[in-house]
């Protein structure tokens, strides 16, 4: 039955639209996933001379059995917010003559095949015969690359437990956000160690080969508690729950009410990406870019890498509008039509987008300001990216989102979702990182660094004064394109 | 009112609709049935500029759909989910349709005041997101939203589907009400032979495209489609 069940999914992936539309860019990722792979593999084989670069003189085990709890933690923490759940419609087999145990055992052996239980062994099965093998001897490196793939294991199953609970009870989320900041903070502090209780505990696994039966057994509460749940929730309604929004009464906004039809698109916007779970995940994950910027500016060498901190400075004034623009219709293909034949005049609706993409600029360049801790360098470039980013880049991410050929399903989660992703989006992405540098170029070579960034911001102001003229353009391609955008919006 | 030229819509190989001539006169109630993939919805799609024609055009008050968009201030339409911003609680959707209108506060009380038996206390006010709300309140927030600004010209695609009996004898109602008082044109599609002829004052039968009878409704014409349809599978 397992196996007749994972023919039904893999068919149901082959056979959906998406895959078929998107074979290139599964490819792609496919490729990199590979690419991660081998890198995590080169790591794994590497381990032992970096710890010795970075940490002479230390025992490679001790160094390693040390961080393990705070892998596990760290692994915890991204399969929470990036490990998906898998989707299975039980309903089509409830109904059947299948024991609902059968059921249940396929939607939690399924887990099994998620690539975040598969990517770790890249690098702990190296590990295991570069290191500890060497050390210990075959029993013990067998025990311990067994109890590390039960912990793994054990971190799938609760986190997709925890996860399933969510939707039930939506506190464990701050419960758990207080146990982790708390068991952070006392670490930090010293009142507790979790590299020393990381060590005791694999070390007193490894001196203790009958101690497996620890992770073991926290495997099997992990593994059951979940059999528990589903066995108790094993209803459609319950399982892929559908929650409920409750919305508050609507409030007008005084100063959007004020511009008029602008200022309802405006407001359409906002409530596009607080209300979907796509659009939401990428606000959440939106601060990132904005820390992209404590990386490196920490490394003040970097004074003289301008060519780094320009791409730094483009990346974190326009990461967030880059999302927003080069989506700027895809994200609108469930009411497309309902815009086309309403009375909307539409070079007015796509200047109501371009004030979006700038207004999300300038809050991203506004919170990027204390940078200037760094240095006044990076204020300046900064400056001179944001006026590129809303002049230039958002003009050019605009019209290209005319070429927005895929219906977006945005129900689903945005990291690491390439869905209603086409080649005129990768290609718009290009003038975002290249045409900057393709313009500072010339006055690099000639030394003349702060003339070329200035004129980059220059070229920014320009458009923004210009930015009439490029809109009528966007408009004109909107015109052309809009059959064709409905056209494919349509296609589920 | 709206008039029909050459009008041919071609997938591949598989022409989909292909109407030489079709004349609509203001006040008409224009009802257009036909089995699955007849061409029904394709037709509606073109007459608002959703697809482009392979070739030929459609007009509306003698101006081409293509290439004016005035046609929009007196046109209402719903066709399927597509119309409806889900996101939205049914409140905010109606703001921003009466926004895009440009409708003041007061005419969309009037409005709230006039579909208050439409929606049947299970629309407004129920603070849940569209995409919340079952098949049938969807339909009757997508029917109510293209009444609201009063259109001259409303087209409906299968308006019938997933509504509850009494909101169907209620929308046929309210159609004849606007029919007989506004003198609104009404285009509607329908698998519902009796509620097509109750609400239609002329009826017209799609076959794979083409227009193959066109009736002016009388009390024989639900008997005579029932025929056809009959003989036809």
């Amino acid at each position: 039955m397992f196996f007749r069940f994972l023919l039904l999914q893999i068919k149901n992936a082959v056979r959906s639209p998406m895959w078929q539309k998107n074979l290139a860019l599964n490819l792609v990722i496919g490729f990199f996933l590979l690419l991660f792979a081998l890198y995590l593999l080169m790591m794994g084989l590497l381990i032992g001379q970096i710890m010795d670069q970075l940490f002479p003189h230390r025992d490679h085990l001790v160094l390693i059995n040390s961080v393990l709890l705070y892998y596990f933690l760290a692994d915890f923490i991204i399969r929470f917010l990036l490990q998906s759940l898998p989707v299975m419609n039980i309903e089509s087999f409830l109904h059947l003559p299948v024991s609902k145990g059968t059921i249940i055992r396929y939607m939690l052996g399924r887990t099994i095949l998620d690539v975040f239980n598969f990517l770790p062994l890249f690098i702990l099965i190296p590990v295991t015969f570069t290191i500890v093998l060497p050390n210990l001897g075959g029993t013990y490196a067998l025990l311990w690359i067994v109890s590390l793939v039960i912990l793994i294991l054990s971190n799938n199953f609760l986190v997709i437990y925890l996860k399933r609970l969510l939707g039930f009870k939506p506190v464990i989320i701050g419960v758990l956000g207080v146990i982790l900041i708390g068991l952070f903070f006392l670490d930090r502090v010293d009142i507790i160690s979790l590299s020393g209780g990381s060590f005791k505990a694999f070390n007193f696994i490894l001196h203790h080969p009958v101690a497996i039966l620890l992770p073991l057994s926290w495997l099997l509460i992990c593994y059951m508690l979940q059999f528990r749940f589903l066995a108790l929730h094993l209803y459609p309604d319950e399982i892929q729950k559908k929650k409920i929004e409750e919305v508050l009464d609507h409030t007008e906004n005084k100063f959007l009410k004020s511009m008029g039809l602008t200022g309802s698109i405006i407001s359409l916007e906002f409530k596009l990406y607080f209300r979907n779970k796509r659009t939401k995940t990428i606000l959440y994950l939106s601060p990132f870019f904005l820390l992209y910027g404590l990386i490196y500016y920490p490394e003040a060498g970097s004074y003289n890498k301008d060519v780094l901190l320009m791409f730094i400075g483009v990346f974190m004034t326009g990461g967030v509008m880059l999302n927003y623009a080069n989506y700027a219709f895809g994200y609108e293909s469930s009411y497309f039509d309902s815009l086309l034949t309403k009375n909307i005049d539409f070079s007015q609706y796509i200047r109501a987008k371009y004030y979006i993409a700038v207004l999300i600029c300038t809050i991203s360049f506004i919170i990027t300001i204390p940078y200037v801790f760094y240095g006044f360098k990076i204020l300046f470039i900064n400056t001179a990216m944001y006026l590129y980013n809303i002049g230039i880049l958002s003009l050019v991410l605009l019209y290209f989102s005319t070429f927005n050929k895929r219906r977006i399903d945005l129900s689903r989660g945005g990291a690491f979702n390439y869905q209603g992703m086409g080649a005129s989006n990768w290609l718009a992405i290009l003038p975002a990182f290249l045409l900057p540098f393709l313009i500072y170029l010339p006055f690099r070579i000639s030394g003349h660094l702060y003339t070329g960034i200035t004129f980059i911001g220059f070229l920014g102001v320009l458009g923004l004064f210009f930015s009439g003229f490029f809109i009528k353009k966007i408009y004109i391609s909107f015109h052309h394109r809009k059959y064709i955008m409905a056209q494919s919006f349509r296609e589920k | 009112m709206i008039e029909i030229k050459d009008l041919t819509k071609v997938y591949g190989k598989q022409v989909v609709l292909n109407t030489p001539e079709l004349n609509i006169r203001k006040g008409e109630s224009f009802g257009l049935v036909g089995n699955n993939g007849a061409g029904k919805t394709t037709m509606f799609r073109c007459v608002l500029d959703l697809i482009r024609p392979n070739t030929g055009s459609v007009y509306s008050k003698k101006n081409n759909v293509a290439t004016t968009e005035y046609w929009k201030k007196y046109t209402g339409s719903y066709l399927d989910d597509n119309f409806l911003i889900d996101f939205l609680t049914p409140e905010e959707y109606f703001r921003f349709v009466a926004d895009v209108y440009q409708l003041s506060k007061g005419d969309l009380e009037a409005f709230y005041n006039e579909f208050e038996e439409f929606f049947n206390n299970e629309v407004l006010g129920k603070r849940k997101l569209i995409r919340n709300m079952s098949s049938g309140n969807r339909q009757k927030i997508g029917i109510a939203a293209a009444l609201m600004p009063k259109p001259e010209i409303l087209i409906l695609d299968e308006p019938f589907n997933s509504l509850d009996p009494s909101t169907q004898i209620r929308l046929k109602t309210i159609l004849k009400t606007w029919q007989h008082e506004k003198e609104i044109t009404t285009l509607i599609s329908s698998h519902d032979l009796n509620h097509i002829t109750d609400v239609c004052n002329r009826i017209v039968v799609l076959h794979e495209g083409l227009i193959v009878q066109d009736l002016v409704t009388n009390p024989d014409t639900l008997r005579a489609l029932e025929e056809y349809f009959a003989v036809k599978n």
